[in-house]
């Protein structure tokens, strides 16, 4: 490397902005070259010269201030149009919004209907809540029977006129079941017949009324409810609802008996 | 980013270079008032354009924009034939003829300098302030100005030159002033 290169390089070596290699060649140069060297010295003391802090131009600090204060006034006016931009997106969202209100309704719709379906009683459970209700009724004094006999052929005829069916009425009496009368209730929204049968001072009401799907003949469903028992089935044309407070066996066997009249 | 977070980061990453944004702005117009106006329409102008900034060389990208904002102000304020003169720094300057033997000592008088710099064509004088009072990089410094490192090397080592024959004879360099 002669002075040439070296002076090229000097301002880079200097700022140790050169590679190893170059670095090298010039750092052998200056070794060898006096001239060279006394411009290293002079670039020395200019630099020095140059970082002298007074030759710095310092903004005062009410400049920096200001400058603050500038931007970040600046920083206000733009959240302006982005509030703006924001309502729009919030308009934008409002179509969201509302259909996502619109599907949370449908969904709690619903789920309520579900919910309350599922809440709902059954039509059976409804019924055999009215036949309970209306056994314990039946048991107040004065409400039990409106037709006090133990003669089929004197209640039967006894709902002529009053119900738009023609209840069957057996005689169980000799199976040990008393009918002692029959009364008219109301139960499934519709008039129905009650008979009342009993067995050791235990009344028995038979709820029954014509079957609306009379080619279902089902099996006897029990239920237990506030410690009486409550009997159903569908005969062949007659929907049967027996309360009781008779114990189940018992119970079940004055069913078998009805049906099996 | 919210208009909080970038206020939030322009005053962690730029603010802090106010300092050196005045101190070019300064050197670049010589003149206080100007270079106020300068930095604060650089500020507003970095702070605008600063979802380009990439989180690196925060100094560099600044005073890239204060550069070209002082510029502009020049070019707005004097005459196409000050211009001329602005341009005409990419050529090489008159320079004192080099005579490293006989320039033994140069003037460290501040005030020397002081002048000294003034009187260096822009283009070098900018490298010159850029390196040695800002101490950026030869890297940085080609980013700020907008020219290959090759430039900001040569450009550096010639304004040196000059600034040290100047100060090397400091009484023909210095010729207005009264001595």
């Amino acid at each position: 490397m002669n002075c040439n290169d070296s002076r090229i390089y000097l301002a880079a070596y200097f700022d140790d902005e050169l590679d190893v290699g170059q670095s090298l060649r010039v750092h052998q140069h200056l070794a060898a070259c006096p001239d060279c060297r006394h411009v290293q010295r002079e670039q020395l003391v200019l630099r020095s010269a140059l970082r002298d802090s007074a030759l710095y131009a310092h903004p005062s600090a009410e400049f920096s201030t200001r400058i603050e204060a500038a931007v970040r006034r600046a920083a206000r006016i733009e959240v302006r149009p982005r509030r703006a931009s924001w309502f729009g997106s919030f308009r934008f969202d409002s179509l969201r919004w509302s259909l996502a209100v619109a599907a949370l309704l449908a969904i709690t719709t619903i789920g309520s209907f579900l919910i309350i379906n599922g809440l709902r009683p059954s039509h059976e459970q409804i019924i055999s809540t009215a036949v309970l209700e209306s056994h314990i009724r039946s048991l107040q004094p004065g409400h039990l029977i409106d037709v006090p006999s133990s003669d089929r052929h004197t209640v039967k005829p006894w709902f002529q006129g009053k119900l738009d069916f023609s209840p069957p009425v057996p005689d169980l009496s000799e199976l040990g079941w008393t009918l002692i009368g029959g009364r008219l209730d109301y139960v499934d929204g519709r008039p129905v017949a009650a008979l009342v049968y009993q067995r050791r001072k235990h009344e028995i009401n038979v709820f029954l009324w014509p079957s609306r799907n009379s080619t279902l003949s089902g099996s006897v469903k029990q239920e237990n409810a506030q410690g009486y028992q409550i009997l159903h089935w569908n005969g062949a044309e007659t929907t049967y609802w027996v309360a009781s407070d008779l114990n189940n066996a018992e119970l079940l066997d004055f069913a078998r008996a009805l049906r099996g009249h | 980013m919210t208009s909080q977070e970038k206020l939030c980061s322009f005053e962690e990453n730029i603010s802090p270079h106010l300092k050196s944004a005045y101190n070019l702005a300064k050197w670049m117009t010589h003149s206080h008032e100007d270079a106020e106006d300068v930095v604060q329409e650089a500020f507003l102008r970095a702070f605008a354009a600063f979802e380009t900034f990439r989180g690196e060389q925060g100094k560099a990208w600044l005073l890239a924009i204060v550069r070209n904002t002082a510029l502009t102000l020049l070019k707005r304020k004097y005459n196409s034939t000050d211009m001329a003169h602005i341009e005409e720094t990419s050529e090489d300057p008159i320079e004192p003829s080099p005579d490293p033997e006989e320039s033994v000592i140069i003037s460290r008088d501040r005030e020397h300098v002081r002048h000294a710099l003034q009187q260096l064509p822009s283009d070098f004088r900018e490298a010159v302030i850029l390196r040695e009072m800002e101490g950026l990089s030869y890297k940085e410094i080609a980013s700020t100005i907008g020219v290959p490192i090759g430039t900001v090397m040569s450009r550096l080592s010639r304004g040196r030159d000059w600034l040290t024959r100047i100060l090397s004879n400091p009484v023909s360099s210095v010729k207005e002033e009264p001595v």
